[in-house]
């Protein structure tokens, strides 16, 4: 039996399997349909493996329930606090001993910290990133193919690894997690010899409030200003911009190129380098469209764009298209606020 | 104390130019500093200001256009530049790149206290480097700093963000840091300092410099390879609104399901 392995991720504060485990589970289980298919001689299963110090239950049986054949916990009270050096030393002296074809791990900050320490160590590739993935049939052999974007999302690349395993990071919220499989299968404990990081230690935790940042990630209704508000030297129109959003509770947000201009704080930003939006709504005036910033929006389900030159970049991601000066728009509906209050 | 500061030159993804055959056109584009791996620099500069004893090398695979991001550097305030160049580096994957560096720091810098690089790169965006050079090297790495507070040879303290808290850490050196918040200090060089860092040369060094065979690095020592490349095709139907925009943007506005 061959084996796709699924690097399962655990919240540390409340100790429940992270949603882009499922869904890293049922992309791997529908993987394995299709390798199964293409080459019937070779018969696949999916593992996920997870480094914890403990795992509940029901936890387990959501893993089986989303495609997983057998569980792995890697044990070890030292696991609580996150390294990864010692997460991927605990991991690799399991899979040493249990190999696997291709191993699947999220592209969250711990994924992507104990990913290139493992497969620097079994010298071989891996793709980051990736938002698809396949099998391929070349030369009557089975090749992992992954698929990321890179330059900033204008190019998509298909990459193969010449070496096992095959390994990629996967994005969180690119495959969707089916809990359709049965609740049970083979489960494994396994004991590594104890590993420590003295060379690192957290002193100190805070909370990001503090800080003064704006949470996009639930945001509903998001209201974008770009350079093209920017007039007469002065930030009127980004406040303008901010008010509509207060009356209307959506969220007010900013371009990198207003933020560079300090015609609004950071915390607004919207792009690669800020924040990521999937709102319901998305409404861009004056904004440009650099593929920064569309990689920071352009999962919004409706998103319409208001810019005063017909071909703006921004309208090949919109739903709605409005060719107009985006500061009399504005203007216009603040007016409509104005007579009703 | 000795800092590394791993710098890329990347294409200005502001100005991304194809060819007919919808390949990168790589020669007509400009070409920059990788912003991320400025971050770095503006850090190390900034240590640097702060420890005076501090000595800063900067480090670029590349083609010899590179040299233009080194002289940068310099100008900026490095003390050191090292470019590693090579035909048979030419299509390292982050595994082979890392090699390429590690195997270089080895040799040429082996007595540094922290390494700064970017997170990333805009060109590539895969964030693998910075853990396979640590791996390489065997020392321990924060990932996503956003403020180094103090360091010194002994060790450094950075604070890193990390979901919806700021951790700070103490990290003993040697060890890598790599930065995704901007600096607030970035220094613009300006004429004279260009002058003032062309009395530095810049060291080259090749393939049989430091160490590593021809099948360690480039195409063949690169475990992945490109299978196929393509234009994602946008495929939005998109409706022009010709009239009442203001109008139409609060009907939007008000239909929206907000639960």
């Amino acid at each position: 039996m061959k084996k796709i392995l699924v690097f399962g991720e655990i919240n540390l504060e409340d100790n429940k399997i992270e949603q882009v485990t499922f869904e890293l589970i049922s992309k791997a289980k529908k993987l394995v349909f299709e390798a199964n298919n293409l080459k019937k001689d070779e018969q696949y299963f999916v593992e996920v493996v997870f480094v914890a110090s403990y795992l509940v239950d029901d936890e387990i049986k959501k893993a089986y329930k989303a495609g997983a054949d057998k569980v792995v916990l890697i044990k070890d009270s030292a696991f609580d606090v996150f390294y990864s050096t010692v997460y991927a030393d605990a991991f690799l002296e399991y899979f040493e001993k249990n190999p696997a074809e291709v191993i699947l791990f999220p592209a969250t900050i711990k994924g992507r910290a104990i990913a290139p320490r493992v497969t620097v160590q079994l010298d071989t590739g891996l793709v980051a990133d990736c938002t698809e993935a396949e099998f391929i049939v070349k030369n009557d052999k089975l090749y992992f193919a992954p698929t990321r974007p890179t330059f900033g999302s204008e190019l998509m690349a298909t990459i193969l690894s010449k070496k096992v395993p095959y390994c990629a990071t996967i994005r969180s919220g690119v495959f969707k997690a089916e809990f359709v499989y049965c609740d049970n299968g083979e489960f494994f404990e396994y004991t590594p010899i104890s590993y420590h990081e003295d060379r690192i230690k957290l002193v100190r935790s805070i909370d990001d409030k503090e800080k003064n940042v704006v949470d996009f990630s639930n945001a509903k209704v998001v209201l974008c200003g770009g350079y093209g508000l920017y007039a007469n030297k002065s930030d009127e129109y980004y406040k303008k911009l901010k008010k509509i959003a207060k009356i209307t509770d959506s969220h007010f947000a900013v371009t990198r190129k207003v933020v560079d201009f300090n015609l609004a704080e950071a915390k607004y930003q919207i792009g690669q380098t800020g924040s990521t939006t999937e709102a319901k709504l998305y409404v861009a005036f004056g904004v440009s469209g650099a593929i920064q910033h569309i990689q920071g929006m352009k999962n919004s389900k409706t998103i319409v764009g208001v810019n005063i030159d017909e071909n703006a970049e921004i309208f090949k991601y919109c739903d709605y298209k409005i060719v107009a000066d985006a500061k009399k728009v504005i203007d216009d509906l603040l007016a409509y606020f104005d007579i009703k209050q | 104390m000795n800092v590394i500061v791993c710098i890329k030159q990347v294409p200005d993804v502001d100005d991304i130019k194809w060819t007919k055959e919808n390949n990168l056109d790589r020669a007509n584009m400009l070409s920059k500093i990788n912003p991320y791996d400025e971050y770095a620099l503006n850090f190390a500069i900034k240590l640097k200001a702060k420890f005076k004893e501090a000595n800063i090398t900067v480090i670029s695979m590349g083609p010899k256009q590179a040299e233009e991001i080194l002289n940068y550097a310099l100008a900026k305030g490095a003390d050191r530049a090292i470019l590693l160049s090579d035909k048979a580096f030419a299509g390292s994957d982050t595994l082979a790149t890392s090699k390429i560096l590690a195997a270089s720091i080895k040799k040429y810098c082996p007595d540094f206290s922290i390494i700064l690089m970017g997170q990333m790169a805009v060109d590539g965006d895969t964030q693998q480097v910075p853990l396979s050079l640590a791996q390489l090297l065997n020392i321990p790495e924060l990932t996503n700093v956003s403020e180094i507070y103090n360091a010194d040879k002994n060790q450094a303290i950075a604070s890193v963000k990390f979901d919806s808290k700021i951790n700070i850490y103490e990290i003993k050196t040697p060890c890598i840091l790599a930065l995704k918040q901007e600096c607030e200090e970035n220094y613009i060089p300006r004429i004279d300092d260009y002058i003032r860092a062309q009395k530095i040369l810049i060291e080259e060094y090749h393939l049989d410099d430091i160490g590593l065979n021809k099948n360690e690095v480039g195409v063949i020592g690169s475990p992945t390879m490109v299978y196929r490349a393509f234009r994602p095709e946008i495929v939005k139907d998109t409706q022009e609104i010709k009239q009442d925009y203001a109008k139409k943007i609060l009907d939007f506005l008000l239909k929206v399901d907000k639960k």
